[in-house]
């Protein structure tokens, strides 16, 4: 019992640290490949302000374009797309919506962003699209009642950068037609139900912005270990630019707060986890080293030295460990593997729909480093290892002769 | 004379269970030469288990000198303790107090392991001791699978078995029929005879009383009579004390098994 409590635990322990990470670095990597990927490039100020007129200069642009497509920078780095971000209103025969607009250059978003891969009517936009083409979630085009080929038109203001002068056209309200080339579906409401996709030539068009600026410059990494490090050469390379390079974690401060803030609890419940396990095993010992008051007796009585006693009891408990632990890590792992083949589907507890604010796919799956295994390994060791001294304590003390006493 | 097994000195005990004190052992002087068959009697509540139990270091005394083997045991530790009584101990108990899990042989050779000794020599040892005492065949049955004569030889056996300079024997025979008693204190008497280990019995049993070269009675904690019958003892008559010491050095008079062993011989 006391093998399979322990094992137990540490199955338990492999299971939840699987499923964390696996959520964590899913959440991750969808946050950033609906957003603004692991590391971006924007206008100083942008982010605290939020206003779509802070462009980046086209020279920025290019030079970032440029380094990124050298050096050994070019192996972390998985893909790199320019963007330019507006609001703007979507009509249609039936209604109309507030969009955000996202121009992109649709071969560089393949490589960075999910949508592409989400489509589920029409196709995501082709760099010979014609101009009118877009793509746009599935809750905006059930309620605006769009279908493929469906037209809409597409109102807002044009951008003026800081700086720029006002021309007659600057402060006015501009339109364009759209043909409805896609209809992508992330689960995710925010993004359904308001982003909607066009060239980044048409957007740039009906924007009225020149000369190639962008919002950003969004990277997707090969790993997302590498955003800080990656973060930091940008830096150095565009020292003296009006330009803030933002990794993932400030760019999507509350993603990375409520990971935190998971990672936190989930630390606690491991940690109820361990002490449950921890005081059933502490229980079990105990028991069993009273149970045996009367064979440590005898042992005692016959020359064996209480240190003695506690090695055996604590070398004993250590067997026990050795062989919950390859118990724990067989279950563990083989759950864990289940896991991160097939997924947990979670749908059943999203039935009406994902929070807005949650960057979350409902089917999660279990990732385990080696790094994980041998910690949760060793905690688990360590925590028998432990709980093992006070039994053998007790054991060591043994008084003779009344543990001599035949029940 | 300097060959002393066990000499205790106004030796005392008292059994505390909350307010209520139980005069256990109240001054106890006594030497035991080594070699000795000898035995402890007494009434219940005369304090001879308790008397065992401090000459095997398995209790401490509250007051007074215990030397057993040329040490004072209660300068000892535990671990100290521990180390005496698998060197040069044996204990046979009323219960025998066999380990239920392990085998015959294994039970008899639990202090050889202790010891150290290397597994087929402890085989070895051990097997040649059960064909003496008659535990020929049986070394692979648990004790719940052996009569009590033959747990009791386990158990003496297993006390023999270190060649101990002193054997500790708690009522051997009292969970024994009377063929099994005899049976058991031949084997008992013979080992004496033939290594010089010194033997002290606690008992009720008038069999082993005969048997015993020296009978030491025990009221209310207290020797009341010390008797060796002549032409049995190990030691000669004038060496018993009651309620005496002799001059000895204990620290410097270790007696051994080869040390008895040629005491008996010279006998």
């Amino acid at each position: 019992m006391t093998a399979l409590a322990l094992g137990l635990g540490l199955a338990l322990l492999l299971i939840s640290l699987g499923l964390l990470d696996g959520g964590h670095e899913q959440t991750i990597a969808d946050g950033v490949r609906f957003g603004p990927g692991h590391v971006v490039i924007e206008a100083k100020g942008y982010q605290d302000s939020s206003s779509d007129e802070l462009l980046l200069p086209a020279q920025v642009v290019s030079k970032v374009e440029g380094f990124l497509s050298t050096g050994k920078i070019k192996q972390v780095v998985r893909g790199v797309s320019p963007r330019l971000l507006a609001t703007g209103l979507l009509s249609s025969s039936a209604s109309s919506a507030g969009v955000r607009i996202v121009g992109v250059i649709p071969e560089d978003e393949r490589a960075v962003s999910l949508i592409p891969q989400r489509m589920v009517e029409g196709t995501y936009l082709k760099s010979d699209d014609k101009l009118s083409g877009v793509v746009i979630g599935d809750e905006l085009a059930r309620k605006l009642e769009l279908k493929i080929g469906s037209k809409a038109v597409l109102m807002t203001q044009s951008l003026r950068p800081p700086g720029t002068v006002t021309t007659e056209a600057g402060d006015e309200m501009q339109s364009t037609l759209l043909r409805v080339s896609g209809i992508f579906r992330t689960g995710l409401q925010a993004i359904d139900a308001n982003m909607i996709y066009l060239p980044l030539s048409a957007a740039q068009a009906l924007l009225g912005v020149t000369g190639g600026q962008v919002t950003q410059v969004t990277l997707l990494l090969v790993q997302e270990g590498d955003s800080t490090q990656v973060a930091k050469v940008l830096r150095e390379q565009l020292t003296g630019a009006p330009v803030e390079v933002l990794t993932w974690r400030e760019s999507l401060p509350m993603l990375a707060q409520i990971l935190g803030l998971d990672h936190a609890f989930n630390y606690i419940m491991n940690g109820v986890i361990l002490a449950m396990v921890g005081l059933g095993i502490l229980n079990t010992i105990l028991m069993r080293v009273l149970e045996r008051r009367y064979e440590f007796g005898v042992s005692k009585a016959l020359g064996l030295k209480p240190g003695q006693l506690a090695v055996m009891v604590v070398g004993e408990s250590l067997a026990l460990t050795a062989i919950s632990l390859a118990l724990g890590l067989g279950l563990g792992l083989s759950v864990q593997h289940y896991f991160a083949t097939a997924g947990l589907d979670l749908r059943w507890v999203f039935k009406t729909g994902l929070p807005p604010a949650l960057v979350f796919d409902p089917i999660l799956y279990s990732r385990l480093s080696v790094d994980r295994i041998v910690w949760s390994v060793s905690i688990v060791f360590a925590m028998a290892t432990i709980i093992s001294f006070y039994p053998a304590f007790k054991a060591a003390r043994t008084e003779l002769p009344d543990a001599l006493k035949v029940l | 004379m300097n060959e002393w097994a066990v000499k205790l000195s106004d030796v005392r005990k008292t059994y505390r269970t909350g307010p209520i004190e139980v005069p256990a052992l109240r001054g106890v002087t006594l030497s035991i030469g080594a070699g000795e068959f000898a035995a402890t009697a007494g009434p219940s509540g005369s304090g001879k288990t308790s008397l065992l139990n401090i000459i095997g270091g398995l209790d401490r005394a509250d007051s007074g000198e215990i030397w057993v083997a040329g040490q004072n045991l209660q300068s000892l530790s535990s671990s100290e303790l521990a180390h005496l009584r698998l060197q040069r101990i044996g204990f046979v108990f009323q219960t025998y107090n066999l380990l239920p899990v392990l085998t015959a042989l294994e039970n008899a050779e639990f202090t050889l392991l202790l010891q150290g000794m290397p597994a087929r020599k402890r085989r070895e040892k051990v097997e040649k001791l059960f064909s003496e005492i008659g535990l020929g065949g049986l070394e692979d049955r648990r004790p719940a699978e052996l009569s009590g004569g033959q747990q009791q030889r386990v158990a003496v056996a297993r006390a023999m078995v270190t060649e101990p300079a002193l054997i500790l024997a708690d009522e051997p025979t009292a969970n024994l029929d009377s063929a099994s008693a005899v049976a058991l204190l031949d084997v008992m008497e013979q080992l004496n005879r033939k290594t010089g280990t010194t033997f002290l019995f606690s008992t009720h049993d008038p069999q082993v009383m005969e048997r015993a070269h020296r009978l030491i009675r025990l009221r209310d904690g207290q020797v009341v009579t010390d008797d060796t019958r002549s032409g049995k003892a190990g030691l000669g008559e004038g060496d018993r004390r009651v309620g005496q010491d002799s001059h000895l050095s204990p620290q410097t008079e270790r007696p051994s098994v080869h040390e008895a062993q040629l005491f008996a011989q010279a006998k």
